[in-house]
């Protein structure tokens, strides 16, 4: 999944001139929280609703700030910026590294759309397959070539259609597969599982 | 009133699946064996613009097609030809024999009969544009439709150990449609919906209750806030009428999930039932089956529903002629009397821990929903 796949477009922008209120105005109306300022095509900074409410607000530390009346005085510039061919995850690092709630994404230095952190969560819920109805499995495999291989073929043996499939390592040599499969008998297939020695930690044995 | 047709056991698909027609024939020789069998109505199938009242042309030609035997490439889809849901000849055919006898007790509801037992139907899995879970035709939505576009206000209690999805997104828009779904939580679970933040929309908002309950849930939990909620919600909402999926998948015996509930339990929610419908639906109900995959589980819990639909005493054991009968055919044993025996599985070591968060859900939905139910 990219960035592109995931990123909103086209962007509502304002220019450096504009006055906060009208910017915060722009916000409220599009119930949005970023917006990228840019002047004659070029990307100069990102202003938000916080940047905005902390300028304004008399509970700022050093008071509200008199001179800022207008988003080029209260932007913040020298933006991080994405490609819209980066892979999810890597603008999902970025954010949370630099503790930043959006990335403008631009192309051939034109600016083509914007990721938020709600459309991480958006690409989140799409890469767990829980928008399709289906079952949840849980299998501790090994780490080692070919688990992984062993786990699907069992399904496809089974004639089960396979909606995601995550996995993630777990502490000493393992990997947790998440498989969301378009079956109600999620618990006949944890038994099969069993039965092929598959450590399956969801569904649980029933002890009767 | 009592609906039934041989031609509900024309829904099959196939040896080995679960959604097995030899639930239906189990449970009318129970009755019959036990002399309280009385002759049902057997309506005709729905027609196809019944069927389309809500799904799509889409769906209805590619079921047509595939009961025909037809070479379809998308059904897969569709929610077609899956492990789940394969298609077999005449399903089409089948489906809407389901569908008329749900959609002939709404009928009835409106000629004035007060309760309705459909003993087939309750597919709630299927959805706008896709078969789902066993589920081709959505008889419960067809059902709920014709009655809103009669100008009544339903209420449908979905007690189906799954969520009641395929009816909760087609009715998910209507404020005249309260769907309440009490379900084993979908975070494991097929179909993977029905948390309790999913409220409805437009005009549905605060209209869509779920309340997810954690796996091993037993009896006495489950019916403490299945207690709290159902009237609350009924008496907030004032329906005309009440529309029951009667799964019986929740039984500690269900093989494909994890709900522990007895027979008891089951013989107190359907006397609360049919109290509620006094109480708050002026004693219109329409209850239907459902999900019930234990064959001895699922053909008691439905036999009580019969006999307490009709104000029958409880019989305390099971025709033993008929028990070995079908002890022979199933090669295994039965449980010999109508109610589950006491302690019938061992303790659930993690009860307190379940008791408390299943009313910590309660208390989300409540505080979720609350207000907005009213409006
Ligand atoms: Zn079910």
């Amino acid at each position: 999944m990219l960035v592109k796949d995931v990123m909103r477009a086209p962007v509502v922008t304002v220019g450096p001139d504009w006055t906060l209120e009208d910017a915060f105005r722009l916000l409220l109306e599009r119930g949005i929280r970023h917006l990228p300022v840019v002047a004659e095509g070029r990307l100069l900074g990102i202003i938000t609703d916080r940047d905005i409410r902390l300028a304004t607000s008399h509970l700022n530390p050093q008071g509200p700030c008199p001179g800022c009346a207008q988003v080029g005085e209260v932007m913040t510039e020298g933006v991080v910026t994405a490609h819209p061919l980066d892979p999810v995850e890597e603008a999902a690092r970025v954010m949370r590294e630099r503790k930043i709630g959006s990335l403008p994404v631009l192309e051939d230095g034109e600016l083509v759309g914007i990721v938020t952190g709600i459309d991480l969560l958006d690409a989140l819920l799409r890469l767990t397959g829980v928008t399709e109805p289906s079952g949840r499995l849980e299998v501790r495999l090994p780490d080692r070539p070919g688990e992984l291989a062993r786990l699907t073929g069992f399904l496809a043996g089974r004639g089960v259609n396979i909606h995601s499939l995550l996995s993630y390592p777990e502490d000493g040599d393992f990997v947790r597969a998440v498989v969301r499969v378009n079956t109600l008998e999620t618990h006949l297939l944890a038994e099969g599982l069993r039965q092929e020695g598959f450590a399956v930690l969801w569904p649980p044995q029933k002890p009767w | 009133m009592v609906i039934y047709r041989e031609a509900y056991r024309l829904y099959d698909f196939g040896p080995g699946h679960p959604f097995s027609p030899v639930r239906l024939e189990m449970l009318t020789s129970l009755l019959q064996a036990l002399g309280v069998w009385r002759e049902p109505l057997s309506p005709p199938e729905a027609t196809r613009e019944e069927v389309l009242s809500v799904h799509s042309e889409r769906l209805v030609g590619r079921v047509e097609a595939a009961s025909r035997g037809e070479r379809v490439p998308d059904l897969e889809h569709y929610g077609l030809a899956t492990g789940d849901t394969p298609v077999f000849p005449g399903m089409d055919r089948a489906a809407r024999a389901l569908v008329g006898g749900t959609l002939e007790g709404a009928r009835r509801l409106l000629a004035g009969e007060k309760r309705v037992l459909q003993l087939g139907g309750g597919l709630h899995h299927a959805q706008y544009d896709r078969a789902s879970g066993f589920c081709v035709y959505n008889d419960l939505s067809v059902a709920i439709r014709h009655l809103t576009r009669a100008g009544l206000r339903v209420a449908y209690l979905d007690i189906d150990v799954h969520h009641g999805d395929g009816v909760q997104w087609i009715h998910y828009e209507e404020g005249g449609v309260l769907t309440l779904s009490l379900h084993e939580s979908g975070r494991y679970l097929f179909p993977g919906t029905g948390h309790v933040y999913e409220v409805g929309k437009g005009e549905g908002v605060g209209r869509k209750l779920n309340l997810p309950l954690e796996p091993f849930t037993e009896d006495e939990s489950y019916l403490e806030v299945f207690e709290a909620l159902v009237p609350w919600a009924l008496s907030a909402f004032r329906p005309d009428v009440l529309v029951v999926q009667a799964g019986a998948d929740a039984h500690y015996l269900d093989p494909l999930a994890d709900l522990l509930l007895t027979t008891r339990a089951y013989e107190r929610l359907f006397r609360l039932l049919l109290e509620y419908a006094e109480a708050f639906a002026g004693g219109r109900v329409l209850l239907t089956l459902g999900g019930g995959y234990s064959l001895d589980g699922a053909v008691r819990v439905w036999a009580l529903l019969y006999h307490l639909f009709h104000g029958l005493p409880l019989p305390e054991h099971l025709p033993e002629g008929w028990r070995l009968a079908w002890e022979a055919r199933l090669g295994r044993p039965l449980t010999p009397t109508l109610h589950d025996p006491e302690a019938p599985y061992p303790e659930v070591p993690r009860r307190p821990e379940i008791v408390k968060r299943n009313r910590l859900t309660l208390q989300r939905l409540t505080e979720l929903v609350g207000s907005r139910l009213l409006d």
